[in-house]
């Protein structure tokens, strides 16, 4: 076959999936081209204009620790960055940030654009192009061919959109951007089983036409805490945000309105996330609740437009406007961009390896919404894994996959590749059974070795890395050192604030189990030599290391009886029908989960006791016991 | 993989009678377990030498059993793990005791074919034999067995659904309030959600206790007919066991060895055992049989005592009484059919004896009341409706898995009241949800998730 260019690696889309593929993949000595329908909206964030909260926020952390740029990127245009459950235990506290969105993106751009390796290239695509198995590249609407060892497909919610507002629906990957129709086709004829989701924005206001003394101001953290561990403080300019409340006449309103909404008038019968529901389901389902809280979200520094959150609906144009009015404060306001809701084509991730390749043909990685998922996070974190395999495969070394027990990336890929979805997919700290031990500030420890490892983290980043380590060694040996005696002048503060008795003396590391001491209290009662030795922040680690050490024991034990011949290999091509006496029924569904791990096939529903003893008895049996390869 | 296994225990030999019970314990606490037992901690035991050891319970110092332990040292046994072998006396009370408290000392109860599925992770059994076991894993799920399983198993559900659904809503409240920060939830109420804690670990322990009955009628419950003699105890035998199993005769002494026969009475197995007269014999046999009489009365789950209706209560009835006081039993009062009979000196006694739970007329000669007497044997044990077939694997497995989430239950409300943090009281509630999940089946986070979704309105 003749082509126009050739790569290693071709990242298809320019989203927070496709944009970390390719960075990635580049950085690793692939050499990439990262294609999108449009360069000047490369990054684009097109629902919040937020990155992190809790589980997301986790799983930046993580992308960073790996060698990431979404963290970076964001830590420089971020507007309003908070820690949230500052007052819970630190395994769920996250940070989450506000972005400037213009600026995201152009900061997102530049960064790609200093990547050596990468190409940017506008195109839009219209098939694959393969043979015997294997992906060789992709064709364009114009014409163009290009090849590759392997593509990445992270073309988020364009794969035969669809956006509706009120009876109005039409074709469209977002507002204002046309739809990849051609290219889903392509896949379906690929085989792959494909199913339909939907998701939803809510209207952008008019900054200039709220009045902004109706709304409660939140302020930003103090102090900032910052989602790339290379990032030291955050400089820009911090801004509020506003918290607003809807009304009964608001909900009098959308009730009487119902037959216009697409969700209810019967035209969308895809499923929407359920922790992100319309206005209108708000107001359906919990009918008791008189009042669902807004956030007024600014958009940016160099815009009036704010984005109203919590607000996401299908409903006409104008009926959004007349809702949105009915609230005080709006009464003046104006709509720049109504909501809509989008129906879109996702590809049943249960299709994919750990590696995030799809099994039916080589080369060929997914990532981002189109795997079913939700969320800038979700999406990047899967566009870093299958640009990093993407990559990995085209240079002929060994494929990278992450597990459960380390972080929450690996929790996210196993869930999809194992269950697959029915609902659009977003990350919570529920879903990991290791909560305690996933915390965002110990990512780095977590993962940051197999970035260095991979080859995408930077000397002076490993350099920093290796300090942090030191300090937090430090941290911890003076909390064991250090004691508090019945003498020492803040001895009756601590008691007083802990309300329990703490003895003649006690180490600072048995003090801060207690409940109310925070890691300010702690440092000040250390030698003043430490404060110069290591920040809050390294303190803050090094207590809930110690914390929840004696938590993961329990954690563990409980999972241990379940769990341990999860790490145990099923090789690839494993044929089930050979393993004898499990029923015809297990056999299909093992084939059609295909299960890479013991752990895996565990969770498949329908398989029985008896058939997965048998199962269990084959694998120890047939392979060695050190064939489990999880990392 | 490093096989970091914990440790397992079970009954090897077949549950029922029979004449003794070999217990198994595997994994790296065995050693540990077994110097507990014989209550010696340096106890060094020669690898592969049977010995005997007294078994003694830690908390009570009680001698349990006077047991052959054997030790085979890792990876010398048959499964590659340390293992310690007790061959206890055959008394399913007394097996089920030394269970318990090896399961205190930290083992978890064998699933079915665990220890050798542990033979074959560590390399000591090959596939074709493994093949073997699992068509006895297959056989056990495969035959009548899986359908009293089943049933069992939904009749458990039924009866933990409450508490499960309670313990999830707990859960869904304290993930909500980790989860969803922004969301304005109603606060969790921190004194009501450790009262709902405390509440719903002394219910499953309600639960639990009603198991362990349970789990006797599985292994068969021992019945010993006691009395003075001649007062018609082989004669009601006969007419229980409905053949002409034991000599009757007028003549007091006439039993002298113990006699035993197995009837099933509801689908459970009752070990009938009949006995001498229990009298001052200068009978050199007699005295041996009344010695053997009183054995089987200690180690009996429920005696028997009867009486002789149609005559006065004699001083040999009243030594009778007074030895079975404390242990559970009926008095049937035999020949109802004569016209002297009457149950006079007995009225009032089920209530002011608490382990005598029936009195009951009868007559081996005419068959009057033994229906009601078989259904008395039940009673004690029944607890409403927990009998049926192939309660033993499955309820024992179930008993430990209701202790286990009822201590992470209770731990959890305990780290509440210290004011930890929830994602830290999740930890053992979830582990407690796990566990009643491996007896009603699983709650998925996916569930969780629906529940939180569903109770609450979620959604910036
Ligand atoms: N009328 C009448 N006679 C009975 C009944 N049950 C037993 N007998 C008679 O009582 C006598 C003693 O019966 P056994 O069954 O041998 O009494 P036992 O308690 O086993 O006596 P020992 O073995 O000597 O301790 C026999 O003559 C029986 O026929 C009954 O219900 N009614
Ligand atoms: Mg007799």
């Amino acid at each position: 076959m003749i082509f126009d260019e050739f790569f290693d690696v071709i990242v298809i889309g320019g989203g927070h999936a496709g944009c970390e593929a390719a960075s990635a993949s580049a950085r690793l000595g692939a050499n990439t081209a990262l294609l999108t329908l449009n360069l000047d909206l490369i990054g684009q964030m097109s629902c919040n204009p937020a990155i992190g909260g809790i589980g997301k926020g986790h799983l930046v952390r993580e992308i960073d620790a790996l060698g990431g740029i979404m963290g970076r990127v964001i830590d420089r245009t971020g507007i309003q960055f908070r820690l949230l459950n500052r007052s819970r235990g630190p395994a769920v506290r996250a940070p989450r940030a506000q972005a400037d969105r213009t600026l995201y993106r152009i900061e997102m751009r530049r960064t790609l654009e200093g990547t050596p390796n990468l190409c940017l290239r506008q195109g839009l695509v219209t098939s694959l192009l393969m043979e015997g198995g294997r992906v060789l590249g992709v064709e364009l609407q114009d014409a163009r061919r290009m090849g590759a060892k392997a593509v990445v497909v992270a073309t988020g919610t364009f794969l035969n959109g669809r956006i509706h507002t009120g009876r109005q629906t039409y074709e469209g990957g977002r507002a204002g951007e046309p739809a990849s129709v051609e290219f889903a086709e392509a896949l379906k004829r690929l085989g792959l089983r494909v199913g339909r989701l939907k998701t939803g924005t809510p209207p952008r206001l008019d900054g200039r036409t709220i009045d902004w003394e109706a709304f409660e101001p939140q302020p930003p953290d103090e102090r900032a805490v910052p989602f790339s561990f290379s990032t030291d403080h955050i400089r820009q300019q911090q801004l509020n945000c506003h918290l607003a409340y809807t009304n009964e006449s608001v909900h009098a309103a959308i009730r009487a309105n119902l037959h216009e909404s697409p969700l209810y008038s019967g035209k969308i019968t895809s499923i929407g996330p359920r922790y992100c529901p319309s206005i209108e389901d708000k107001v359906v389902k919990f009918p008791e609740k008189t009042r669902h809280q807004l956030f007024i979200e600014p958009e940016g520094y160099a815009t009036n437009e704010v984005y109203l959150n919590g607000f996401s609906t299908s409903l006409p144009a104008q009926l959004q406007q007349e809702l949105v009015s009915l609230i005080p404060g709006f009464e003046r306001t104006q709509i720049i961009r109504p909501g809509y809701a989008i129906e879109y084509d996702f590809v049943d991730p249960k299709e994919l390896s750990p590696f995030l390749e799809t099994a039916r043909l080589k080369g060929l990685f997914l990532a981002g919404q189109i795997n079913g998922t939700t969320g800038y996070e979700e999406a990047a974190c899967q566009g870093l894994l299958a640009g990093i395999n993407a990559a990995l495969g085209s240079l002929g070394r060994p494929l990278f996959r992450l597990n459960r027990r380390g972080s929450y990336i690996g929790v996210l890929v196993d869930d999809l590749i194992t269950h697959g979805v029915d609902e659009p997919y977003r990350m919570f700290t529920s879903r990991s059974e290791y909560r305690l031990a996933l915390r965002h500030d110990n990512a780095d420890e977590r993962l940051e070795p197999y970035g260095r490892e991979l080859g995408l983290v930077g000397d002076s980043e490993w350099e920093r890395f290796n300090q942090r380590r030191a300090r937090l060694a430090r941290a911890s040996a003076l909390l064991k050192e250090c004691r508090l005696r019945r003498s020492d002048e803040r001895y009756s503060i601590c008691r007083e604030l802990t309300g329990q008795e703490l003895g003649d003396s006690l180490t600072l590391a048995e003090l801060a189990l207690r409940p109310r001491i925070d890691a300010e209290l702690v440092m000040s009662l250390m030698p003043s030599s430490a404060s110069s030795e290591f920040s809050i922040g390294d303190l803050e680690t090094a207590l809930a290391d110690h914390l929840y050490a004696g938590y993961l024991g329990s954690q563990t034990a409980g999972l241990r009886r379940l769990n341990q011949h999860d790490a145990l290999n099923i090789p690839q091509g494993f044929s089930f029908r050979t393993v004898g006496s499990l029923s015809h029924e297990i056999v299909e569904r093992l084939e059609r989960a295909r299960p890479e791990s013991f752990g895996q096939a565990r969770q498949i529903p329908g398989m029985t006791p008896a058939a997965l003893s048998t199962l269990l008895v084959h694998l120890t049996g047939s392979q060695s016991i050190s064939g489990a390869s999880q990392r | 993989m490093a096989a970091q296994t914990d440790t397992i225990v079970a009954l090897s030999t077949p549950p029922g009678r029979s004449g003794i019970g070999v217990i198994r314990i595997s994994g790296p606490d065995s050693l540990h377990i077994l110097r507990t037992l014989v209550s010696a901690e340096s106890y060094n035991p020669t690898p592969n030498l049977m010995r005997l050891k007294s078994l003694i319970d830690p908390n009570s110092a009680e001698t349990l059993d006077e047991a052959l332990v054997c030790f085979f040292k890792a990876p010398h046994s048959f499964n590659g793990e340390d293992v310690a072998e007790l061959h206890c006396h055959g008394s399913p009370v007394l097996l089920r005791t030394i269970i318990d408290l090896i399961l205190k000392l930290g083992a978890r109860l064998a699933d079915p074919g665990e220890f050798s599925l542990r033979a074959v992770t560590n390399g000591r059994l090959k596939l074709t034999e493994a093949e073997a076991i699992r068509d006895l894993i297959d056989a056990q799920t495969d035959t009548a067995l899986r359908q009293a399983t089943r049933q069992l198993k939904g009749e458990i559900s039924n009866r933990l659904r409450p508490a499960k659904e309670n313990l999830l809503e707990t859960i869904v409240r304290l993930e909500s309030s980790l989860e969803f920060v922004e969301d304005d939830l109603p606060a969790v109420q921190h004194q009501a959600t450790i009262d709902s804690l405390l509440g719903l670990a002394r219910d499953l322990s309600r639960l639990r206790s009603t198991f362990a009955a349970g789990k006797l009628l599985h292994d068969g419950i021992r019945v010993a007919f006691v009395g003075r003699p001649n007062v018609g105890k082989s004669s009601l035998f006969n007419s229980l066991v409905g053949h002409e199993r034991a000599i009757v005769t007028e003549i007091p002494g006439t039993t002298r060895d113990t006699l035993t026969e197995s009837i099933a009475v509801s689908g459970v197995p009752v070990l009938l055992i009949d006995t001498a007269g229990i009298r001052n014999s200068s009978d050199e046999i007699e005295s041996i049989g009344v010695a053997r009489a009183r054995r089987e009365a200690a180690d009996a789950d429920l005696l028997i005592v009867v009486v002789d209706g149609s005559e006065y209560l004699r001083e040999e009835d009243q030594l009778v009484l007074a030895e079975v006081s404390d242990i559970r039993h009926i008095v049937a009062l035999n020949k109802s059919d004569l016209p002297t009979f009457s149950t006079a000196t007995f009225d009032g006694r089920v209530g002011a004896d608490p382990n005598c739970s029936a009195v009951m007329s009868v007559s081996a000669k005419s068959e009057a009341g033994l229906e009601s007497l078989r259904a008395a044997i039940l009673e004690p044990f029944a607890n409403g409706s927990a009998h049926s077939e192939g309660l033993l694997i499955t309820n024992a497995r179930h008993h430990d898995l209701l202790v286990r989430s009822i201590e992470a239950i209770a731990s959890s409300a305990q780290l509440l009241e210290d004011f930890a943090s929830e994602e830290i009281v999740l930890v053992g509630l979830h582990s407690a949800l796990r566990y009643l999940g491996e007896i009603t089946g699983e709650t998925t986070t996916e569930e969780i998730l629906g529940q939180i979704f569903s109770t609450f309105c979620i959604g910036k």
